[in-house]
This record gives C-alpha cells, structure tokens and sequence, in this order.
C-alpha cells in the first residue's frame, strides 16, 4: 500500500490589473458594471484585446446591466471552501443588459427549480467593496439590485491590484523506498541503495538509479556509515516570504560518509554555527528521540525521518583538497 | 541532417523593472510582441504558431499560463506551445520556435517568453512553497566555491564581473539595474548573501517579457532585400542530466559539455574563441561567467576566469560576453533565456544600439536551468556560410 503524506501550499500572490480590469474593478466598488466596445459587441468584463485576433482595444467603455439574463447555468448542490456561497447555488452566464458576451457568476437563486434559461437577474453587492469581482456577493432573482448589510460606498483610489490567496492541497505518495529509510531511520540506521549495474549508492530512497534507469529495491540496500565530513556547504540569509521557517542565516551542508562515495546533500547543521561551517568537520548523524514526531515525507535531499542533522564530533578537519568538489 | 533555414526577423522586449504595476500580465507580454513584431513588419495575422516560456507556475501563481494568454498572444485558431525548463527556457522557447520552422511545420513563429516576478516570490517559487528555501544563490554557492578551489581564481574576478556587466547595462535602456556609480569597492562593500557570493554579484528579480520573430529562408532573404538583415539560425541544442549522482560536477555538467559540442558541429564551429564574436552567458551570479566560458569551450578548464581578468569579456575586449548587461542586470526569469537569445540575433543584425559589438558576425547565447541540469545553446550568423 502506497503511503501519502499530505502538503498544502499557500501563498498571497500580488496582480497588477493592468488599465481595463483596473478600470472594471473601481467601478465594481461604485456599484457599476463596465463592458468595453469592440466593434459592435460590449465585452463584459471588459478586455485589453480582442480576443478573436488579439488586436488592442481603444478604452472605450460602456456602463451594463445591472440586470441580465441567464443564458446558461449549472447548479452547484455541495459548495466546497472555495466556493463564493456556502449553500447550494448556481454557476451562470449571465447577459447583462447593454452586453453582447455573458458574465460568469454566482445566481443565489433558492433551488434550482427558480432557475431556467432567461431568467431575469440582478446584482446584491456586498457593502464593502475592494474592486473584486466578489464585490458581487451574488446575482438574485429579479430586476432589483440589492446591497448585503450597511452600504461602504466607493474605494477612494482607483483600483490597480489584486490580492489573490491561492492556496493549495496535495496528497504526495511516497516511494516505497523512501519508506524504507523512513522506517530504518527510526533505529537509527542510515540506508542506502547500490545500483547493480554501475555499483553508485544512493542514499535517502531514492528508488533507481538516474544513470542506468534501474529500478533500486530491498534486494539492494545497504547499510551506510552514519560518520563522515563536510565536503562543501550554502549558507544562506533568509529571505522573510510567506512560509518561511527561518528567520536567521542557516546552512545546508554536503556531508561525504565515511568509507563510501556517498554524499548526502542539503543537510540541517546542529550544535555548529552557520559562521562556524567549513570544508573538512567531521560530524555525525543526529537522531530524533522515539518520542519525538518526526517528518514522515521522504524528499531527495535534506535530512529526513529521524535523521534531523549532523553535528560536529570533535576530531580534527578532514583536509583533502578534493573535497570541496565532492557536491553530488 | 538538413533542415530548412530559420532567420530571426524580429526581436522585442519590454522596459525591466522591479514591479511592472502599470500593466496585467497581458500587457506586459504583449508589450514585448508589438516591439518584435513591429521590428519584423508583421501583425498576428503574419504568425503561423505561438510557443510560449516562463519559470514555473508557482512564482506568479497562475496555472497553465499559456492557456490564459491565448488570445492576448493572437493565439486563436493558431497551435500555441508551453515550454518549461525551469532558468533555461527562454532559451529552450527560441530553440523550440526555431524548430518549427526547421522542420517545415510552421512558416512563421512568434516566441515568447515572461516573468512577472512582483506578483510572487522567487525564494518562495523555487523552495517548492516550503521554508528554508535554499534561493538560486543558495543552491549555486557550493558550485562556485568549488570552482574558485579548483581554478585558484582570485576573489576579485567576481567583482569585475558584477561592475562589467552593470556598466553594460548603462548602455542598454531595456535593463533593469542601471547604476551609474557601479564600483569595484561598490560590489565588495555589498553583504554578502550566500558566500561567496555577494548581493551586487546576484541577479535582480524582474518584471519583464521578450518576444522574437522567427521565420524560414525565404522569409528571412525578404527581410534582408527590404534592408531589415536577419539572424541566421546556424546550429541550436538542448541537453539535460538528473539533478544528483554519485560523481556528478556541476561546475562541468555533462549536459553543458555536450550542448556545446552539438552547437558546434551543427554551426561548424571548431574553435569556438576565434570564430564567436560574442556570447551572452546566462549569468545569474557572477562566478557563473567564468564557470560557462570553460564549460562551452571559449576557454581551457581552469583558464576562463583569466579572460575576465584581463578585460577579453569586456565590451571592446577580444571576446566580449553579456554585452546587454545580462542576467545580472535583468532579470524576469522564464524570460531571461530568450533574452541572451535576442541579444545575439540582434548583435549579428548590427541591432544592437550602444552596445553593439562591432562586425560581429557570430554569436554564442545560451541559458541553464534548474540544478544546473538543462542547457539551451544556439549559434547565430549575419549569414548562413559568415565565416566564408
């Protein structure tokens, strides 16, 4: 059975919106609807091009709706968090009045039975609006706009960003290799792969051999030295985005165990300053305690499981000359 | 293998900045493919099939970008192309676009490649999403290191190159660093962020597009009669390698060695520093100058860092590199390939403003990516046959 290991990934990205979307979205905060004149049609939301042929388009821009038609829509019976309601409702294209291309937007229409193509709708506006298109709480049956909760009026700027938190979940399978020193790892045991064929040892599960596409299996493992040297290192000075764990310089160093020709890369340094950090220290593994929790997911690179870092034993520099070059 | 001749009729780009607020993502690119098509006399109408290139999804945070620029690249109805190479790509979009027409499947080709850097974070983007994202610099600064050991260059390469390639940027008003008072103890005096490696020898993050036109040989002799010389596409090649094994060099990856060799023989080029006018390397840090002058044969291993020493890679010096003022001046990623890609074709036009390199009739560019793994070379010519 394949293990997962679930990640999720957020980040609040910046869009710039350019002159129309900037000039669509201001006016969403007025309560407005602007489409922009493409010959005979009225593009809503409005467009930098046209988006048959790409040609630009003069900002010629014509104030729609606010009520429309449903042209077309799909009932959505199960919201999910990132949906605009919380209960059922309906996906729709919507003519607004004044256009010749349809809106896609929410319709809170009750059930689905209040909706058919052609029916009339309208814009509730949220009372604070950013120059969003969620500034359109929802479209509502009817031909009256309405305003959810005590009105905020405009944005006083013009609006030019916007903010979008796009977040997202994975469910990363780990390779049953990975597992492997997963597990070893937990006994404090550094595992490694030969290759059959070319003998190169790979360690930190990684399941094949890059060289001679070879599939690495149990059959395959080694146990390897959990001693060895610093054979080259980064330091780094974090930057301080969203998400970052560090807030002071760290390193990531390569560590060459002992005996073998195996490097074990990006590796967390503990008890050893990062100015401290050198060609040549001779460190050892760090283990997690049983009774710690440990990092499950198994990634090429940087320490894993219980194996959470190397630190300095004492002995004296390991001093060839060659091991800087010594990365991979 | 013969192939049908590719020239480069048309090259745009936008002005690099930090934040390009003033413009969507649309804007942005499509500022670079007016510029390109305006050079090539062209409309949308002109072009035959869109390839498209930029950094992964993850450092703007739109998925499948390609899709939603369509119809701002006058894609519709037309095949449109995705490229993704991680650093090299804008190179790999050229290559790719070239290919094309090459093959005889498309007559015309618009090639773009972006970055719009300020709506994300590059640290961010290339840590997966996670902490401790080790940056570009973090992950390269074990690479120099050890070619600084094995070459026994002095520190003061780095500098040099960091002052060069700003000072050539001055002379570019397309780049996005233009310090005036750039200095040797400017760069020495700035922190350090991942030794060896300083702030003023790193590349900047940009906002930015670049586009080009590319088109067959009788596109390319049509544009040449009206008076509009062409770039001559005179050998191009990708070559990548896994990111990690036992005993691999990434100050001499074997895809880069082998990249060169394959541009080489297809450009019949047998002594790259004598028949090359110039190159733009694709240098993000500026140890990266001399690590690629010896990975793609300009220099003898262990001697590329003299050629900077003694002023070669200078504009004006024997084999001047980065004449745009390169990746160490701007840098809008997934476009920062495509950009050393133009800078050449527009070098071998005579197009190249106040940084032309004069006479060049040979140009070198090329771009990596990733865990220094993919490589993306082409050779250019003022003609087919410019060393005749």
């Amino acid at each position: 059975m394949t293990r997962f290991v679930e990640s999720t990934i957020t980040f609040p990205y910046k869009r710039s919106l350019g002159p129309v979307v900037g000039m669509f979205m201001t006016a969403l905060t007025e309560q407005r609807i602007l489409g922009i004149r493409n010959g005979t049609d009225v593009i809503v939301p409005p467009m930098e091009w046209d988006p048959a042929t790409g040609a630009e388009l003069a900002h010629d821009f014509v104030e729609v709706g606010p009520a429309g038609t449903v042209e077309s829509w799909t009932w959505v019976p199960k919201p999910s968090a990132q949906h605009p309601l919380t209960h059922p409702f309906a996906f729709a294209f919507i003519r607004l009045d004044g256009a010749t291309t349809p809106l896609l937007h929410a319709v809170d229409a009750g059930s689905a039975s209040a909706l058919s193509v052609g029916t009339r709708v309208a814009p509730r506006w949220k009372g604070t609006r950013i120059g969003h298109i969620t500034d359109i709480d929802a479209f509502v049956l009817g031909e009256t706009p309405e305003v959810a909760g005590p009105d905020h009026g405009p944005s006083e700027t013009p609006v030019s960003m916007m903010e979008y938190q796009a977040s997202i979940t994975y469910n990363n399978p780990v390779p049953v290799a990975a597992d492997r020193v997963v597990e070893a790892s937990k006994a404090q045991r550094l595992l490694g792969q030969v290759c059959p064929v070319c003998a190169r040892v790979y360690a930190g599960g990684r399941g094949y051999c890059p060289i001679d596409a070879v599939e690495l299996g149990t059959e395959h493992e080694v146990d390897l030295p959990d001693k060895g040297t610093i054979t080259n290192y980064a330091l780094v000075t974090p930057v301080q985005y969203p998400g970052q764990t560090e807030t002071e310089p760290f390193a990531r160093v390569f560590v060459l165990l002992d005996g073998t020709d195996v490097i074990l890369s990006y590796q967390p340094v503990i008890e050893l300053a990062a100015s401290d950090v050198h060609v040549g220290v001779r460190v050892a593994a760090v283990w997690a305690s049983p009774a710690e929790d440990i990092d499950e997911g198994a990634a090429m690179g940087g320490a894993y499981g219980a194996l959470i870092g190397w630190m300095p034993t004492g002995e004296p520099d390991h001093t060839d000359p060659d091991l800087v070059n010594r990365i991979f | 293998m013969s192939s049908i001749p590719c020239a480069i009729v048309g090259v745009g780009q936008t002005h690099h900045k930090s934040r390009r607020l003033d413009v969507s993502f649309g804007g942005l690119v499509r500022e670079a493919v007016f510029r390109a098509l305006d050079d090539a006399q062209m409309t949308f109408a002109d072009i035959d099939a869109v390839v498209l290139g930029k950094a992964p999804d993850l450092f703007e945070g739109v998925m499948k970008p390609e899709l939603y620029l369509s119809d701002a690249l006058g894609a519709i109805g037309k095949p449109m192309f995705r490229v993704h190479t991680a650093g090299s790509v804008g190179g790999t979009t050229a290559i790719v676009a070239a290919s094309h027409v090459q093959a005889g499947k498309h007559r015309t080709v618009l090639a773009v490649a972006f970055e719009k850097q300020s709506e994300g974070n590059a640290q961010f983007a290339l840590g997966s999403g996670k902490g401790a994202s080790l940056g570009a610099g973090g992950a390269f600064a074990p690479f120099i290191r050890s070619y600084i050991h094995r070459s026994g260059a002095p520190e003061h390469i780095g500098w040099k190159v960091a002052v060069k390639d700003r000072l050539n940027a001055l002379k570019n008003p397309y780049a996005h660093l233009q310090i005036a008072d750039i200095s040797i103890e400017k760069v020495k005096a700035s922190p350090m962020m991942w030794e060896p490696i300083r702030f003023l020898e790193s590349c900047p993050s940009s906002d930015g597009a670049c586009a080009m036109v590319l088109t067959d040989e009788a596109g390319g002799l049509a544009a040449a009669a009206a008076g509009r010389p062409p770039a001559w596409v005179l050998g191009a090649s990708s070559r990548s390698e896994p990111p990690s094994f036992p005993g691999r060099d990434p100050v001499r990856p074997q895809a880069a060695l082998m990249c060169a060799a394959d541009v080489y023989k297809q450009a019949g080029i047998t002594n790259p520093r004598q028949q090359i006018d110039m190159a733009e390397l694709y240098v993000p840090f500026s140890w990266h100058e001399a690590i690629w002058l010896e990975a793609f044969g300009i220099a003898e291993e262990g001697d590329g860092w003299k050629m900077i020493d003694d002023g070669t890679t200078e504009l004006g010096g024997g084999f001047p590199v980065n004449c745009s003022g390169g990746v160490l001046s701007t840098n809008p990623i997934g476009a920062s390939g495509l950009l050393r890609f133009a800078e050449a074709a527009n070098q071998v036009r005579g197009a190249a403003g106040e940084h032309q390199v004069e006479g060049a009739n040979v140009a070198l560019a090329m771009a990596y990516g990733a865990n220094s793994q993919y490589f993306s070379t082409w050779a250019v010519g003022s003609s087919l046959t410019p060393y005749a």
